[in-house]
């Protein structure tokens, strides 16, 4: 197995990625637009690489191993799992080092010049929200990280593939049939994992940050009809502080910075049960 | 850490006036109140009868005297406990969490 580097564009970050696991480079190459791929670029902000397992790992049960630096942070999974990995391993790396932004455990689409932040513990319905709205005329920003420049508290691009589990994954086919997905990997500790690729006009304007307007606290409920209703700001202002990743490491300016958005945005929590009704209600917030 | 902090004669919460102690930084919304203690690194919310006094902290420094009277008239209790009870125990809080602290005599 030959190893290659690949450079690849993660909104305003440069990834170097090495590994010889040819079918996750060709995997990258569906997910990502051409032009997010810089080879021969003289910097990049995370080196990692995807290994293949040490010992007789190499040749039974094989497994890939994710480095970032160096440095395995991770148990090697499964080869099988080597793309989810990758794209893991790479919010992982952007969470522990990009402490320029303050990081926010969120999705973020943005409509009419304005970012809607969806922060969320696992479950909540968060990626889904964010994978069908981009298929009803919003911008994908991030569906996993949000990154709020602290010089203006713009929501920054890191347009990448939307992580989707388990039935999320077929209603997504079914939802945007034209979308591309990946390969689906099983058995992960997520369960079924697949990837599907941002819309264009998400990656076109990659450069193009935008100011948060709403911040939406999401709870998918099985048939529950779509209902946004107000939410306090001081407490929304503490539970996404405690979504985000760095808060306490940007002290007091964090917390200006949060205020600004927070007297800035209508803040609401928000359960549906139906993508469609769901990106109705969205779209009329958006509109009002 | 707020186990460590006793009240001591001087800082009895009756006497004296009480102020935000200055490395806070706040925001009142909807009647409610968020702070930002930047000694402990810890964000608050407040809400009900604790958003009230913390937000008339934030106007200027009161005692826990002058904070009962104007609760008296301006606040319900949803519990049989006494204004000077309950502003009692909220001020005790919000010096454990280091967001007040004793205005200079």
């Amino acid at each position: 197995m030959r190893e290659e580097t690949v450079f690849l564009r993660l909104g305003p970050f440069t990834a170097a990625l090495t590994t010889p696991f040819e079918n996750v480079v060709e995997q990258l190459r569906r997910l990502y637009p051409a032009s997010f791929f810089k080879p021969g670029a003289d910097f990049a902000d995370f080196h990692v690489a995807l290994l293949p397992g040490k010992g007789l790992r190499r040749y039974a049960r094989k497994q890939a191993r994710f480095l970032i630096d160096g440095q395995e942070h991770f148990k090697p999974l499964p080869v099988g799992q080597a793309l989810p990995l990758v794209e893991w391993g790479l919010n992982y790396a952007i969470a522990g080092l990009a402490h320029q932004y303050l990081i926010v455990h969120a999705a973020a689409v943005e409509k009419n010049g304005k970012v809607a932040i969806f922060p969320g513990a696992p479950g909540a319905g968060k990626s889904t929200l964010c994978a069908g709205l981009i298929h009803r005329g919003w911008r994908l920003l991030s569906d996993e990280l949000a990154l709020i420049r602290r010089q203006d508290g713009k929501v920054a691009p890191l347009a990448r593939p939307v992580n989707l589990k388990n039935q999320s994954i077929d209603l997504m086919r079914s939802f945007a049939p034209a979308a591309v997905f990946s390969e689906a990997a099983r058995d992960t500790a997520k369960g079924t994992v697949a990837l599907m690729r941002a819309p264009e006009e998400s990656l076109a304007r990659i450069d193009e940050p935008a100011p948060p307007g709403w911040i939406v606290f999401p709870q998918w409920r099985k048939g529950a009809p779509a209902r946004l209703e107000n939410f306090s700001r001081p407490a929304g202002l503490v539970e996404i502080a405690h979504n985000a990743m760095n808060y306490s490491l940007h002290g007091a300016q964090g917390f200006e910075l949060l205020a600004g958005i927070f007297a800035d945005s209508g803040c609401y929590r928000f359960t549906y049960g139906d993508l469609n009704e769901a990106a109705s209600a969205m779209n009329a917030l958006a509109a009002a | 850490m707020t186990g460590t902090l006793t009240l001591s004669q001087n800082d009895a919460i009756e006497a004296g006036t009480w102020r935000l102690s200055p490395r806070v930084r706040w925001r009142l919304w909807d009647d409610e109140a968020v702070a930002y203690n930047d000694v402990s690194g810890d964000t608050h919310h407040f809400a009900d009868f604790a958003a009230w006094v913390f937000a008339r902290l934030c106007q200027k420094p009161e005692s826990a005297a002058g904070l009962a009277r104007e609760a008296k008239t301006s606040v319900e209790l949803r519990s049989d406990e006494t204004h000077d009870a309950v502003i009692g125990r909220t001020l005790e809080l919000l010096w454990r969490l280091r967001l007040i602290e004793k205005a200079a005599a």
